[in-house]
Parts: C-alpha cells; sequence; structure tokens
C-alpha cells in the first residue's frame, strides 16, 4: 500500500515586538471597514494616503487618514508604519503603514498546486502526490522563502503535468465546448488558449501567452490531433512560471512608490489562495475584470461571499491542521507494543475529526476561537468513539458529531486524539512538547533552547512513578528557567496519554493534572487550575491568545513571518478579532483589510 | 507503482534512456583515461555517536559501534578531531542559533551558519532559518558538470520529516533539496522515466511515439525558458534568483526529459556488455517503522545501481532525520525513541544498550552499503575504491549535542588518491569541517578550490591525509 505523506507542520515561532504604538485602538470594530479604502479606480490608490488607516465610517476622531510619515506617534523603530492620532470611540488602531516588507515570490505549494489543477482540469489531482513535500518553516508549508523549485521539483511538475493533462483530455467536453466542426480545430484552439489561459495564469491572457499556447498546441497538433494539441498546450500552461508562481508583476514598478497597488487580479488570487487554498475561478476573475475588487469593502464582501463555499472548508482546514499540528499525523508513528490500537484506521478517523470540527465550528457555529477551543463535542468515526469512550458510538467512515461524555473531562481542538498524538512522543507523553505547542502557538511566547551539555532524556516511563515527578529534575537548576515555561502547562495533559486515550493513573499512581501558565504578559493567564478544559476557558478568554491566532493567521495568509513594517496591518488585524469576539471568520476577512493584503513593496528591476 | 508494471521493453528503453551516459564511462577510458570515474557519496545516519563505542584505536581495533566495519576497515579512514567551524557552533546570521541538531544538518555540507528564523526548537518543531548557502555536493556539481543523466542524486530511507533537520543538500541559499525516499520513485526515475507520460499510452510506447514525446517536451522546454526569462525582467532581484533557480532546474531535468538515446540498433545489444541492472524489489510499507531495514535496503540497492550503471557520481544517502525519533521495536525489542535513548547519560543500562544497538545496526548498513559497492570489479579496482564515501552523522557526542569532534570516516580511496586503513587523529589539533569539505572536492578533481563555507572556518583541506 502506498501512502502519500503530509509534511510535517509545526513549529516555534519569534515572539515579535510591535514597534508602533497604538492608543485605545483594541477594543473598537475593526479598521478600515468604512468607505476609506481604495476608490474606485483600482490602480490610482495614492499609497499611504488613502488605502489603510482608521477612518471607520467618519467615526474616527478626524485624522486617523494620514499621509506618509504622518504625524503622532510614530513607531518606535522608526521604519514602516507611523503612528496616527485620533482614533474616537476606541474604533480603530491610529496606525498607518508607510512602508512594506517586500514581498517574495510565491511558488504554490503541493497542496495549492493540487487544488488548482484539480478545479483548472476537472480532474482527480492524485498524480500530484508524485511532487515532494514542501518544506515546513515556523509551523507552516508556504513560506515563501524557502520554496523553492529544485530539480526534483522541476522533473516532476514536467511528468505531473503531462500525467494530468492526459487524462484531462479524455474528457475534453468538460474543460472546452467550442464545436470544432463549426469553429474550425485551430479557431478553437484559440479559444481554449484565451479562456483556459486566463485560469491558468490567473489574469486576462496576453497575445504573448496566446502565442505561447498555441505554439504548445502546433506541437501536438502536427502529426497528431487536435486533442494532442490541447493536451501539449495544457502542458505548457502547468509549466510556466505563470502558473507555478503567484507573480505580482502587473503594476509597473515604480520605485518611487512605496506602497505599490495590486491588480484587482492580483487581489483576486490572494483572496482565493487564502481562503480556498486554489486559484480563482472564473466568476471570481470576472469580478476582477469588472472592476469589483476595487475597495476595500467590496473585497471584504466577496471574501465573506467565499468564506461560504465549500472550497472555504478545505482552505481553512490547511491553517488549523498546520497550526495545530496535526498535519502531522500522517507521518506520526507510535510504538505498536504500546500502542497497539493506533492503527491506520484510527489514524484516519484522527485526521478526520479536526475538519469536520472545524465545519461545525466555522460553518455552522459562532466561528469564535472560544467554540473551537471548549466545545465538548467530537466527531468520530472508525474506531474514534470507542477511544473517547462513547456508548454505542457512530463508527462509519465519515465523522459523525456526538456529544463528549463528562466522564473524560475533554473539549475542543486541544483534547482532540488527533492533537494529542501529535504532540507526544512515539512511545510516551510529552508535558514539554504540550506546553511549549500552548506557549508557541497559542501564547506566541515561545521558550529559549536548553542549554548544551544537559542531559535532556526523557525518563523511561517504567520508572513506577508520574510525568510530574520524571520530570521534576526539569523544576531544578538551570532547566527550570525554561521550563517552568512549559512542563506546569503540559502537565495539565496528562489524563491523556500519548495517542489521547484517557487515563487516570499512570503506573498504579494517580495523575495530578493541575497546572500553571507562569509567566504570562496576560495577567488573566495566571493562577491555578485543573486540566485541558480549564485551561483551555482560560486561553480562550485570553486577549494574548487572541493576537496570537490573529498573528498565526498573518504568517499562513502571508506566507512569511511578520516584520516590523507589517506591525498597523498586524494591529489591526488583531484589534479587529477582539472585537469581534474572537470570530475566526472575520479574522479571515480582516486580513483582507490590510495594508499587507493590498499593496506590494515597491522592487528595483 | 509496482515496478512489474514497466514491461521488459519499456524498462530497457527506460534503461536505455537513463544509461544514455554509461558510455561515457566507456568513453573515458577509451580516451587513455584509465582511471574510472571518481563518485562522491555522503551517507548520513541521526543522532550522533558514542565516541568511547566509535573510535578505533590507532591500530584499527574496531570497539562496538564501528564493528560492523571490520571487513572493510583497511578501506576506511577514521578522521578524529574535526569541528565544526566558529560560527556554526556559537554564530547566527541574525536570528538565534538554532538547535545543534539543525545546525549540525544544515552545516553538514555547507558549514555555514543557518540563516535567521525564529528561534530555537526541539523534538520536532521548526526551529530556524534553512541553510545559508551551496553545499558541497552541488558545488561540485556546477564546478565539474557531470556528464551523468543526474548531476547529482538526493535519497532518503524514512525522512519523512520536512524540517531543517531533514535536508543536507542544497542548492543555494535557502535552496534545500529534498531526498528521493520512494523506492517506486528513485526506480522510476533511474530506470524509467524518459517514458512516463507517453501520449496515448500507459507504458508501452513505441519508438515513434517516444520521439514524438521527447520533440513536444522540448518545444514546451523552450515555451518554458523564453517565458521564465521574460519574467525575470519585470521582478525584483530577489524573485528573480527564484526564477533563475527554476529555470536552472528546469534545463537540468530537460537534458535527461527529452534525450535521444544512442539506441545503436536497438533493444538489448546496445546495452554495454557490464550492464548494469535495475534491482527488483517489493515495495515495504513506508509507513511503518518496523519496514525500516527493508526500505533502506531497496534504496542501498538502487543507489549502487545508479552508481554501478554510472546514472550519477555524486549521491546523498540519508537515514530517517536528525533529530530522529524513529523506533527500533524490531532491533532487540527496543521499546525506546531513538532521540530520547541518545540523550541518556548513563554509562550502562537499558538506555545505554539501546544506543548501542542502534548505532550498530546503523554502521551495519554501512557495511552492507559498502560491501555492495567492493563487490562491483571496474577493473582496475572496485567500486567502493573509485569512491570517497562519507559516513556522517549532524552531532558529535549524542548525550552533549557536541559540535567539537564530528564522527566522520571516510571510505574508498577515490582512485588511490590517498592511503586508507588509518586512524587520523587530530585531537589535540582541531580541524574544522570546512577542510573536510575542501579535501572532498579535491578529491573529486577540484584540486585547486582553496576553502568552502564560512570564512570563520579554516582554509586548506585536512593536513596529513592527501
Amino acid at each position: 500500500m502506498r501512502r502519500t505523506w503530509a509534511p510535517l507542520s509545526i513549529g516555534l515561532v519569534v515572539a515579535f515586538v510591535a514597534g508602533c504604538s497604538s492608543n485605545g485602538g483594541s477594543n473598537g470594530p475593526a479598521a478600515n471597514s468604512g468607505g476609506s479604502g481604495p476608490n474606485g479606480s483600482g490602480s490610482g490608490a495614492t499609497p499611504g494616503s488613502s488605502g489603510s488607516s482608521g477612518t471607520q465610517g467618519g467615526s474616527s476622531g478626524g485624522s486617523g487618514n494620514n499621509a506618509t510619515g504622518g504625524t503622532g506617534n510614530s513607531s518606535s523603530g522608526g521604519t514602516g508604519t507611523s503612528g496616527a492620532s485620533g482614533s474616537a470611540g476606541g474604533t480603530a488602531v491610529n496606525c498607518t503603514t508607510t512602508e512594506l516588507e517586500p514581498t517574495p515570490l510565491r511558488r504554490l505549494t503541493k497542496f495549492e498546486y493540487a487544488n488548482t489543477v484539480r478545479d483548472l482540469l476537472k480532474v482527480d489531482p492524485s498524480p500530484t502526490s508524485d511532487m515532494p513535500a514542501d518544506e515546513v518553516s515556523n509551523g507552516y508549508d508556504n513560506d515563501s522563502g524557502v520554496l523553492t523549485v529544485s530539480s526534483l521539483h522541476a522533473e516532476k511538475y514536467v511528468l505531473v503535468s503531462e500525467t494530468l493533462a492526459h487524462t484531462a483530455v479524455q474528457n475534453l467536453s468538460a474543460l472546452t465546448t467550442c464545436d470544432t466542426t463549426k469553429m474550425g480545430e485551430d479557431a478553437c484552439a484559440q479559444a481554449f488558449a484565451k479562456s483556459f489561459g486566463r485560469r491558468a495564469f490567473r489574469r486576462p491572457t496576453t497575445a504573448n501567452d496566446e502565442q505561447m499556447l498555441m505554439t504548445a498546441y502546433q506541437a501536438g497538433k502536427n502529426g497528431g490531433s487536435y486533442q494532442e494539441g490541447i493536451e501539449v498546450m495544457i502542458r505548457a500552461a502547468l509549466q510556466s512560471p505563470d502558473f507555478i508562481y503567484r507573480l505580482e508583476t502587473t503594476t509597473p514598478a515604480d520605485a518611487k512608490a512605496a506602497l505599490v497597488p495590486l491588480s484587482q487580479f492580483e487581489l483576486a488570487t490572494r483572496l482565493s489562495y487564502m481562503i480556498w487554498a486554489t486559484g480563482p475561478d472564473d466568476a471570481l476573475l470576472d469580478t476582477a475584470q469588472n472592476d469589483g475588487l476595487s475597495t476595500k469593502d467590496q473585497v471584504a464582501a466577496k471574501a465573506r461571499e467565499m468564506l461560504k463555499d465549500d472550497r472555504a472548508k478545505l482552505g481553512l482546514a490547511n491553517f488549523f491542521n498546520q497550526w495545530s499540528g496535526v498535519t502531522r499525523l500522517a507521518i506520526t508513528t507510535k510504538n505498536t507494543d504500546l500502542f497497539p490500537s493506533f492503527s491506520d484506521d484510527l489514524r484516519n478517523a484522527m485526521a478526520a475529526e479536526l475538519p469536520a470540527f472545524l465545519q461545525y465550528v466555522l460553518f455552522q457555529g459562532d466561528h469564535t476561537l472560544h467554540t473551537l477551543l471548549t466545545k465538548p463535542v467530537a466527531f468520530v468515526s472508525g474506531p474514534l468513539g470507542q477511544l473517547y469512550g462513547i456508548a454505542n458510538a457512530p463508527t462509519g467512515s465519515s465523522p459523525t458529531m456526538v456529544d463528549l461524555p463528562d466522564a473524560q473531562q475533554r473539549s475542543g481542538l486541544l483534547t482532540q486524539a488527533g492533537f494529542l498524538s501529535v504532540q507526544a512522543h512515539p512511545d510516551q507523553t510529552s508535558p514539554v512538547l504540550r506546553g511549549k505547542f500552548v506557549r508557541t502557538m497559542l501564547l506566541c511566547d515561545p521558550p529559549p533552547p536548553p542549554p548544551a551539555d544537559v542531559n535532556i532524556s526523557v525518563p523511561p516511563s517504567s520508572a513506577g512513578n508520574t510525568a510530574r515527578e520524571r520530570f521534576s529534575s526539569h523544576a531544578q537548576g538551570s532547566c527550570q528557567s525554561c521550563h517552568s515555561a512549559m512542563d506546569p502547562i503540559g502537565f495539565a495533559f496528562e489524563n491523556f496519554d500519548a495517542m489521547g486515550q484517557y487515563r487516570t493513573t499512570e503506573n498504579g499512581e494517580t495523575i495530578d493534572a493541575s497546572g500553571v501558565i507562569n509567566g504570562a504578559d496576560d495577567a488573566s493567564l495566571g493562577g491555578n487550575f485543573v486540566g485541558v478544559r480549564e485551561l483551555a476557558e482560560k486561553l480562550a478568554s485570553s486577549s494574548q491568545v487572541n493576537d496570537c491566532v490573529a498573528k498565526q493567521w498573518f504568517r499562513y495568509a502571508s506566507g512569511r513571518l511578520e516584520a516590523e513594517p507589517d506591525v498597523c496591518s498586524l494591529q489591526n488585524m488583531q484589534s479587529s478579532f477582539s472585537s469581534k469576539n474572537g470570530d475566526l471568520i472575520e479574522l479571515v476577512v480582516a486580513m483582507t483589510q490590510t495594508d499587507d493584503f493590498w499593496y506590494r513593496a515597491p522592487v528595483t528591476l | 507503482m509496482n515496478p512489474l508494471r514497466f514491461t521488459r521493453r519499456n524498462l530497457l528503453r527506460g534503461g536505455l534512456a537513463a544509461t544514455a551516459a554509461y558510455p561515457l564511462l566507456e568513453a573515458d577510458k577509451a580516451k587513455g583515461q584509465t582511471a574510472s570515474p571518481t563518485r562522491l557519496i555522503v551517507f548520513t545516519t541521526p543522532n550522533g555517536t558514542r565516541n568511547a563505542l566509535y573510535w578505533p584505536t590507532s591500530d584499527l581495533t574496531l570497539p562496538s559501534i564501528t564493528k560492523p566495519l571490520e571487513p572493510y576497515k583497511q578501506k576506511l579512514s577514521f578522521l578524529k578531531g574535526i569541528r565544526l567551524n566558529d560560527q556554526l557552533q556559537n554564530g547566527s546570521l541574525g536570528g538565534m542559533l538554532g538547535s545543534e541538531h539543525a545546525r549540525g544538518t544544515g552545516g553538514m555540507l555547507t558549514a555555514r551558519p543557518l540563516n535567521a528564523g525564529t528561534e530555537f526548537v526541539s523534538f520536532g518543531n521548526t526551529t530556524s532559518g534553512w541553510g545559508s548557502g551551496q553545499s558541497l555536493d552541488q558545488y561540485l556539481v556546477g564546478r565539474l558538470a557531470p556528464p551523468n543523466l543526474f548531476t547529482s542524486f538526493q535519497m532518503g530511507v524514512h525522512v519523512r520529516d520536512t524540517q531543517v533537520r531533514a535536508r543536507i543538500a542544497y542548492t543555494g541559499n535557502n535552496q534545500p533539496i529534498p531526498p528521493r525516499e520512494d523506492p517506486n520513485d528513485v526506480f522510476s526515475a533511474l530506470f524509467a522515466g524518459a517514458t512516463a507520460g507517453t501520449p496515448g499510452s500507459s507504458g508501452g510506447a513505441s519508438d515513434a511515439a517516444l520521439a514524438r514525446l521527447w520533440a513536444q517536451r522540448q518545444s514546451v522546454f523552450d515555451l518554458t525558458n523564453a517565458e521564465t526569462t521574460r519574467v525575470m525582467g519585470i521582478v525584483g532581484s530577489a524573485d528573480k534568483a527564484k526564477l533563475q533557480a527554476f529555470q536552472d532546474s528546469m534545463r537540468d531535468v530537460e537534458t535527461r526529459l527529452v534525450q535521444m538515446p544512442s539506441m545503436g540498433s536497438g533493444g538489448s545489444g546496445s546495452m554495454p556488455a557490464t550492464a548494469c541492472m535495475a534491482p527488483t524489489f517489493v515495495e515495504p510499507d513506508l509507513t511503518v517503522d518496523t519496514q525500516y531495514a527493508q526500505a533502506g535496503q531497496i534504496q542501498m540497492d538502487l543507489a549502487v545501481a545508479a552508481l554501478q550503471c554510472d546514472l550519477t557520481r555524486i549521491l546523498t544517502f540519508q537515514w530517517s532525520y536528525s533529530e530522529s525519533e524513529h523506533l527500533f521495536q524490531f532491533l532487540n525489542n527496543i521499546q525506546g525513541n531513538h532521540h530520547a535513548i541518545s540523550h541518556d547519560f548513563s554509562s550502562s543500562g537499558v538506555n545505554y544498550d539501546a544506543y548501542n544497538a542502534i548505532q550498530t545496526w546503523y554502521a551495519s548498513q554501512f557495511a552492507y552499503f559498502l560491501g555492495k559497492l567492493d563487490a562491483i570489479d571496474e577493473g582496475d579496482g572496485t567500486l567502493l575504491d573509485h569512491s570517497v564515501v562519507l559516513w556522517a552523522t549532524e552531532i558529535g557526542e549524542s548525550t552533549q549535542h557536541d559540535l567539537t569532534l564530528m564522527p566522520y570516516i571516510f571510505a574508498g580511496s577515490a582512485g588511490g588518491k590517498f592511503k586508507t586503513g588509518r586512524l587520523l587523529d587530530w585531537s589535540n589539533n582541531r580541524q574544522d569541517n570546512n577542510q573536510m569539505l575542501v579535501t572532498l572536492a579535491h578529491l573529486m578533481g577540484a584540486d585547486d578550490l582553496a576553502s568552502f563555507g564560512d570564512p570563520s572556518g579554516k582554509t586548506g583541506p585536512l593536513p596529513d591525509l592527501m
């Protein structure tokens, strides 16, 4: 049996200290939702003057819309942002982006490539499993800095595109309805070059594009057939840098502009990959073509509409799978002597739970981070219900929602068996890993490295005591300073073993699942708690967690780590997320309202 | 995909396409170059070593971990006393250092520190940025322009991980090259790659169909190349570098995917008399740790075939990822994971025994590999004799994440370029890993290379070896 390995995906992230000051902006409604966005002319927006800052439907204090280098509370770092005064009514973060971090060229990830060809060619994208998994940086597999094209990638781009194109043209009528008997083969091919080229390159084709595609067509048609011509044309499109990369070059680079506006097609592409993890469809491209993405309101409305589409379920699950580390289930192994029930069936059921839970939370429920972290429901299939101790649990192949019994004290994402299995070793639990996950991905406050030359072996679980006792050496000496940030959080998870099974004892001794979050910036996170339920409740109500989740979304959506010039965009998102009570769907929309989303940095050719 | 799906004819055709470079080897000899080509192989295993169980005495008495290498020890050079350079030990490029496992991996063949990333992570998380420079194998690709079908070839066994700790080969700064982990993929690339995607067929392509495919590929390559050049003119310099890498990679595969092999009379008659054989195998379940040995052996067999057929002269072979938590229940019923075991300080007990057993098992895999290479007679010596094989791991003494005494062994003599069967001991006069890489370059024929990697490292080759 052949299984495709999914990329590993979890990582620590740096705590970014905002260099931009803001006043009273953290509790108001979303920034930038008013009519002050880019004007209808699209590319005509003047950088720094209208696109970004915090006038909110006239409720601003009046000077929130400063020009480049505006007055007010300038950022401590001096680059990238300038504070602006006035944000009446606690509405918006008074922060103006005056410079952008370079926005590196993004290559499609393996996941995005697969989704894109599925939609473009209407084929089963499974041949893309031959492509190498993407490298993971900072928890995500879409970091533009490291997504390169090695010879191995190039080989697969060629061979996979050939397989896909060959399959696609077997059902040519699904791709084009052009009647060759009426129009003639070459005219149909020309029409296909135009329509298919637009989808593949995510913008209207140029004469150059069409000539390129028609040359490929001729290489298949001459001595072959119309169908073979289309097949070679598809290969050429899929091997083109215009397809493999998300090129943002439409607006001529102007070294004088600090913020270069994107074309509406480029905005459509950003929207599409961020929300759907696939390329824009014809309707979205039409919207761009018809000037329908020229204001921030329009883009917000379009984003909300796209979030209702089924493709959003796949796209958003991709973020949460990576953020939580659950993607790694595909490459997680467990000691078969210690965990004999960790079967392929069980692993598949675990992997299926999070997307199903997300569908419930994000698309049926209240969309909130609070629900994601605390809702005591499970989505079980196969043997998973039994693991959760649910009587007469459904064992079918598709995840079914059930209430979690109170006895196991489970609630939300952090007690799902998939999460707990990934955040553990193959042979035993890891309070360190679980604590570190909370510290890193929920608090954005990762611990520093252990010093060299320390015995960091995990004590064997056969020592006849609990993990808390075995890890007691961490509470001493030089280990203490860092492990006090992780282990006391991780101990709260000890009622769940290395594959997420509930337990009350370990090696015959009762487990103490009390915990504490030491040294968090948010004081509300202090104080003792017992078990993951109480931990999740604390986390779900914390402003630090709110801001961290927004930052994680920013990283994923941007395909890079944040940098100083991003501070206003980031603060606007955090403020919006908070004001919408942790609405994860609105967080997605908030990203579309940032300067980081609307502009790119100028480049020197 | 099961290799059996390839028809005999197709396998031969693919093999022919793939071995088109083989006559070059013969041609070299015909031109009076009696020596066979020199091969560079990097063989890596994770989680360091224990010095007391690894290093031989000066008369090459081998302790437990290296004991499996006994049959080949006269062809080995134990390089004791090499450290990672200062920048890899203590420096950073603006971020935090990254864990020793990550640095030892990203710096293994680059001798450069990791880029600034986020910060330290251990135990299965991303650590820091990626490697900041080209690895030696890729330098040699550019420098020597090997005439083979694959200018270099990257293989792995259960690597699975896709983070910094899982990549040793770099085309350049931030450009790691993933290894091929699936034996079917390796087989297909080496021995049947040129037939994939043949229009209108699922395997049994005719000569005409293949010729047509190659012509079409050439046409598409030309179009892609022109378009890439156009786009490079309208993006900034950083993006231009990315597109350049894309263009280079497409060009690299172009030469083998559109190559019209010199098929002679066609059919098996054109296979060289000393025909290399594509190994047959049954694909193991790559998701199961207990089938590690099976997966490893198949990959080693394929690697040897690739070398024997002269499909590549530069090959990296990676076992798992560094900091590996691989399980070894199949070996003495070991229950813990490798990385956890590797950190136990105790000098006896369950973990001590388990670590010793795992490291010894890895050495026996290396011995198997060397044995296969040494069994191939190339006239004036064996394939092993004509190679330099580096066995490396990302850290030294495993309990301490040490980077000052790296466990490095050379096998083979690169065609008799140096005396083997020795322990070279620089324990009191440590050499930098830069020098080890320069030495490899010299052995491969780039003998004017003065330095490699970060400038904090010492220049020149290792003393006393050649």
